[in-house]
């Protein structure tokens, strides 16, 4: 006898409570060590301070984190959370991953998108989520970042990006490659509507998204070290046959090649993109 | 809230949470024994997981299997269900270990809680009245000296007991000796632990447990009273509520009496206080369930609060929305179950419809009922504005239930709720006798 196929509905977590088991105070705090300065950081420390260590080392940071990091308080307004990857081309173990980063994220999707506030700035935000299977890009993702970009070409706002991934989502194979030719299309549409578009790159940025939306922007910052590349450093080695000079793929070679405007620590962020959109959106 | 919940557990429970779990946008995992890979509740879950051989011991009762299965997954917790290990306290203290929280009450009260001998002592201070007994007895000397104190006839059981087993009725001193040994025999066959204890044998009574919602912030609600008196060995066989032998200002008393006593437990989650309710109207304290009940569909089809939506928010930590005052108790809802009489594969199913009639089952075209686990198919619930409306409508609705290719119950259940001594609600624990 074959299992029954059912639909899945598609409602939303209900809100409030915790979403994981108590952390029992015998057991000590968490910490995290820092891959620069070596040192054990209490995990509390690390959230108040923007996943940033002491020695300015820059950690992975969850999208909503990311979030509440750069919008004024209550002030986002999610779009699109309702569209999410299917697996158009049944690839073995892609629904299961999907379940499985879905629990760990808790978000449906690789980026969060709408609307919010950024130092009573109003502009679109999208965000890529690097614990959704590194932030690929998926006819999902693709989707989102299109229409946020409609969205914002037909409210006339501002764009700002926060870009991680590690590239196109190989399980939907050709459906994701042509997200890099339909978001670039929605970025240009709004572009020639002479609107504004603030890329940050985090790390990492690579793949698909670095050669579509994230390097299409009219400014793009980066933060710290942050790696930014198309193929990865190992492939153009054993394909070039070449040593990479140090520092190869990280934020700063990037700028120092003139790919990057400037790279700006978490610390100053918010406040240079508030400026920034307060320039460029003739308000004070 | 959590993002994904497994489900250690089978059969109509396993769809039931699976069902509440997809309502609140929490993805599921289901566990599986190879005699269900074909089961409902692996077809409705987002993910499954065979997790052993037919036997329960090898799937649903193999801790490590379940807990790996909750760690693949990711699942952040595990909803037990009823029966299986949904009163382990070893398993939830293990789910505890593996930082996943286990749904249901914290293994320490469920320890507390589940030796029946040391909590009739707890419960003795907080005011309700306890069936006068003994903590658990060593020897059948020991067990003849208690019986002769209490006076015959006595009841003889397993402290770790539940399910009806492990329970032995002395009517003379003579019995003791043979009662002991089959009971102690039982209890640890059954559940590991060999200790008995005796009590006061309460006859004629009825079987009245109270619902219980408790959450973290110490507010506790009573979702009234059930009446559970239909039972054949010990065995349940229809619930209805509210019990059409208490009166309102009984429930009210006992109410107000359950909802301190559970306070003073310090107990949170979903629980089920037992009594048995004597002639006199007097409330005798049994034990305290502290997880799902099989029946808690009857509660919510009176009272319209979801139990195992509930049960989850309260393990995320979410207190209470409603308070006592806020609990509608008009009306009767009734459940009759639905066993299978032997193995057999599900040819045919017809569900009745219509308005407040609930079927909770696990059967779908060609299922297969297996010998390895328990007989219950499905669970039929009705709800009516009055008694005698609810009377009507199960009978309506077990007459239009029709379940082709499995040997049920389903005409036992019609003779019972026709039969006069039921529908005048005046019914009490020896309403099946021998049959």
């Amino acid at each position: 006898m074959a299992l029954i196929h059912f639909l899945k509905p598609k409602n939303k977590l209900e809100e409030g409570g915790r979403s994981a088991a108590l952390v029992h105070q015998d057991e000590g705090e968490p910490e995290k060590n820092c891959p620069n300065c070596h040192k054990d950081i209490p995990l509390s420390r690390l959230w108040a301070n923007h996943m940033v260590c002491a020695c300015g080392y820059h950690f992975r940071m969850k999208a909503r984190q990311r979030l509440h990091m750069i919008a004024d308080k209550n002030s986002f307004h999610e779009l699109y959370s309702d569209i999410c990857s299917l697996d158009p081309l049944r690839f073995p173990g892609y629904q299961d991953k999907l379940e499985t980063v879905r629990s760990v994220s808790n978000e449906n999707e690789a980026v969060l998108c709408g609307t919010a506030s950024i130092g009573r700035q109003h502009c679109c935000i999208f965000i890529m989520e690097p614990y959704f299977m590194m932030g690929s890009m998926g006819a999902a993702v693709g989707e989102k970042i299109t229409a946020l970009f409609e969205y914002a070409a037909r409210q006339r706002m501002p764009v700002i990006g926060f870009t991680v991934s590690g590239g196109a989502r190989m399980q939907e194979g050709l459906l994701s490659l042509m997200q890099m030719a339909k978001t670039s299309a929605a970025v240009k549409r709004h572009s020639d509507a002479g609107l504004l578009y603030i890329a940050v790159l985090t790390d990492p940025t690579t793949g698909g998204v670095t050669a579509s939306f994230a390097m299409e922007a009219d400014i793009i910052l980066a933060e710290p070290e942050a790696t930014v590349g198309f193929a990865g450093k190992r492939v153009i080695e054993q394909t070039t046959k070449k040593a990479l000079p140090k520092g190869f793929q990280k934020a700063e070679s990037v700028l120092e090649h003139g790919f990057i405007d400037e790279i700006v620590p978490r610390s100053s962020q918010k406040k240079l993109l508030a400026e920034l959109l307060r320039i460029h959106g003739g308000t004070s | 809230m959590f993002s994904k919940i497994l489900i250690a557990n089978r059969g109509e429970i396993a769809v039931r949470i699976i069902r509440a779990c997809k309502e609140m946008g929490v993805a599921t995992v289901a566990v599986y024994s190879e005699a269900d890979k074909d089961a409902l509740h692996v077809a409705l879950a987002d993910q499954s997981y065979c997790i052993g051989g037919p036997e329960a011991a090898d799937s649903y009762l193999n801790e490590n299997q379940i807990i790996s299965a909750a760690v693949l997954a990711c699942a952040q917790a595990i909803h037990p269900g009823y029966g299986f290990l949904s009163e382990n306290a070893h398993f939830a203290r293990l789910c505890q270990k593996h930082g996943i929280v286990f749904i249901g009450p914290d293994p320490d009260s469920m320890e507390r809680l589940s030796d029946k001998a040391l909590l009739k002592e707890l419960v003795k201070h907080t005011g309700l009245s306890v069936i006068p007994g003994t903590k658990a007895v060593s020897s059948p000397e020991a067990a003849k000296k208690a019986a002769d104190h209490l006076g015959y006839p006595v009841m003889l059981k397993a402290c770790a007991g539940g399910g009806g087993r492990g329970i032995r009725l002395i009517q003379s001193r003579e019995e003791v000796e043979d009662a002991y040994l089959q009971a102690t025999a039982e209890a640890v066959s059954a559940f590991g632990d060999g200790s008995v204890y005796i009590e006061k044998y309460i006859f004629p009574a009825r079987h009245v447990e109270l619902q219980i919602l408790a959450d973290e912030a110490g507010n506790v609600v009573c979702l009234g009273d059930r009446d559970c008196s239909l039972q054949r060995r010990n065995q349940k066989l229809l619930e209805e509520t509210p019990s059409p032998a208490v009166s309102v200002k009984q429930r009210q008393n006992i109410i107000k009496d359950a909802i301190e006593a559970t306070k003073q437990l310090g107990y949170v989650g979903a629980g089920t206080l037992e009594f048995l309710l004597d002639r006199d109207g007097r409330f005798w304290f049994m034990e305290m369930n502290v997880r799902l009940q099989v029946e808690h569909c009857v509660t919510e089809m009176l009272t319209g609060v979801d139990l195992v939506k509930w049960q989850i928010r309260i393990a995320a930590g979410i207190s209470l929305s409603f308070a006592q005052e806020d609990i509608p108790l008009t009306g009767t809802a009734i459940e009759c179950r639905i066993n299978a009489g032997s193995c057999g594969t599900l040819e045919m199913l017809h569900v009745p419809g219509g308005p407040s009639v609930r079927f909770d089952t696990y059967l779908i075209e060609g299922t297969s009922v297996s010998p390895y686990y328990d007989s219950l198919l499905g669970k039929l619930i009705v709800y009516a504005k009055t008694r005698e409306e609810a009377l009507r409508k199960i009978r309506a609705a077990l007459c239009e239930l029709v379940i082709r290719g499995i040997p049920t119950n389903l005409e036992e259940q019609l003779r019972i709720v026709g039969d006069e001594r039921f529908t005048s609600g005046s019914y009490d624990l020896t309403f099946m006798g021998n049959r």
